[in-house]
């Protein structure tokens, strides 16, 4: 794969955002209804129909893709507002869906055979068994991969599979079994693979203590950050916990993904598209990260090093990590 | 709906050393009743304009918002009641049960309503406080995000043919704004510095004794495995 093909793929939450992304320079927008059907149904989020054409009309005028990520589980025998999300997608000239449920692929894949589909990261398909199946039966062109293979993975699946790879680039950072994790349902009752909340707001409380400032999930606390410390999502895969008489971080500390040092290798292992996450984040994020990826991607394209770029200020616990690329405990 | 008050009192966000500081200690003694028609005014501006920020609020017709820019000396309350909304300006939330609060400097509160920063980067960075019901916030934080309120374009629309000489006001009032601002963060920086400077020597060393402790403690737990 060559720097020329690569496309950048960035989040938007709001029309405003997808304005953002577009006026910054995204190949790609991917956005979701305003309902339980994309994994991010969050409060004040997501777009309506009208919205959606709107946003669609902006973007193809400027010669960006528009992807809908409809990728929820849809509830055992009411699959209707998952099958309409495709079929208005569809309808309002989306470039693709991001799908995730196989009975979903099998819909769309019958219903409309024009339709790019995408394998969302909440399908969790991270061996070339699992993507060729996908590709062999729904007719799935492009793979989203989960944020836990390192890059010598990603080659070997690249050359693998017959389809576009996708990866995270930016942003938050699920290092779980993404579309089978059940922390958050646990603590909330609300999934994050059938209700597309992981960490309902509704659940979630924020406690001034003093100089300190306590975060709940359900009922559960989940951190304390000291005064000047900086704060990160209220998710459980991000707790501090006592263990063994030792207060740590059990699974991933507060940190978002970013590997711009990375583009290079992950477009020599074959990469088709660097997606950015944070489609509940707000359009000055989006402005910022994706003008910073734009700039990178251009730098490769031109045979230069990507330049080094200061995202410090937007990354959750002001403090970024390199993930799975380059673990060092994998 | 779930009201909720913090068991314990917040922890005040510290204003900042700024104009907005010095303008709110002339402000403190002007009741709030007499800059309400200000804020109608703001509130049928964002009616009239942005309509689509109390659609997305349409889910919560019983929050009560407060809003606490902490710099000033008096707060304001939004209710998205559908149909009737309301922004009431109060000296504090004493007399009320807000379903959230949203507290920070007024200059983040107006970068976040332009969406020049980011609310959540805000959150991380404990500039920005948020109490009670964190779905209204999130959802009152998304709405006006999406909105793409542009302040200046929003003042200018209001006025009708003043929007050019108050655009060039305006202007010049930013610039005025802009140099006060730095001129105090230098008197600030001469008065503070070398307290600063002696805080974060000690803050060096707390952290080198803390990466200490932590490696005595991998120590010790080695040994005690060995053992």
């Amino acid at each position: 794969m060559s720097a020329e093909n690569v496309e950048l793929v960035c989040p938007a939450g709001t029309p405003a955002a997808l304005k953002a992304a577009v006026d910054a320079g995204a190949d790609c927008v991917y956005v979701g209804f305003r309902d339980e059907t994309n994994a991010r149904n969050f409060p004040g989020l997501n777009f309506s129909r009208p919205e959606l054409a709107d946003g669609i009309a902006y973007a193809h005028e400027r010669g960006t893709k528009v992807l809908v990520a409809i990728n929820t589980f849809p509830r055992a025998g009411q699959p209707e507002i998952w099958r309409k999300a495709v079929d208005d997608a569809a309808r309002l000239k989306a470039d693709a869906v991001i799908l995730a449920d196989v009975g979903l692929c099998d819909y769309a894949h019958r219903a409309h055979p024009e339709l790019r589909l995408h394998l969302s990261v909440q399908a969790s398909a991270s061996s070339a068994e699992a993507i060729r199946f996908y590709h062999q039966a729904f007719g799935i062109q492009r793979a989203v991969l989960p944020r836990v293979l390192t890059v010598p993975e990603i080659a070997a699946l690249c050359g693998q599979v017959p389809i576009e790879m996708e990866v995270f680039v930016f942003g938050g950072l699920c290092v779980m079994a993404e579309g089978r994790c059940s922390l958050s349902s646990y603590a909330t009752g609300q999934s994050p693979n059938m209700n597309g909340v992981c960490s309902p707001a509704s659940h979630v409380r924020y406690v001034e203590k003093g100089d300190k400032v306590v975060s709940q999930l359900g009922g559960f606390t989940i951190n304390t950050f000291r005064s000047g410390e900086s704060a990160g999502y209220p998710t459980l895969c991000k707790g501090r916990f006592e263990a063994n008489g030792r207060l740590s971080y059990l699974f991933e500390e507060p940190t978002s993904l970013n590997t711009l040092s990375l583009l290079p290798d992950l477009i020599a292992a074959g990469v088709t598209a660097f997606k950015i996450e944070g489609r509940q984040r707000g359009r000055a994020y989006v402005g910022n990260v994706v003008t910073a990826f734009r700039r990178a991607v251009d730098a490769i394209r031109r045979g230069e090093t990507p330049p080094a770029i200061d995202l410090d200020a937007i990354t959750e616990g002001n403090r970024q990590t390199s993930g799975a690329y380059e673990r060092s405990w994998r | 709906m779930v009201t909720h008050r913090a068991d314990q009192p917040p922890r005040p966000v510290d204003p900042p050393f700024s104009p907005v500081l010095l303008a709110g200690l002339a402000l403190a003694p002007v009741p709030p009743r007499l800059l309400q028609p200000l804020f109608d005014a703001i509130l049928s501006v964002v009616r009239r304009r942005h309509p689509d920020i109390l659609d997305r609020l349409s889910a919560y017709p019983d929050a009560v918002v407060g809003i606490d820019p902490v710099d000033l000396p008096f707060t304001l309350v939004l209710e998205p009641i559908p149909g009737q909304p309301r922004l009431t300006v109060c000296r504090d939330f004493d007399d009320l049960r807000p379903t959230a609060v949203i507290r920070g400097p007024l200059r983040m509160l107006f970068d976040l309503c332009e969406g020049r920063i980011d609310g959540d980067a805000a959150f991380f960075s404990r500039q920005l406080v948020i109490e009670g019901d964190t779905e209204v916030v999130l959802a009152l934080r998304n709405a006006v995000d999406g909105a793409g309120i542009d302040l200046e374009g929003d003042f200018a629309a209001t006025v009708g043919p003043l929007a050019a000489p108050l655009r060039r006001a305006a202007r010049m009032g930013g610039w005025l704004f802009e140099r006060m601002s730095r001129d105090m963060a230098l008197v600030r920086s001469a008065i503070v510095g070398p307290a600063l400077r002696g805080a974060d020597a000690q803050s060096a060393r707390i952290s080198e004794l803390e990466t200490e402790l932590a490696e005595m403690r991998r120590s010790l737990r080695h040994r005690e495995r060995r053992a």
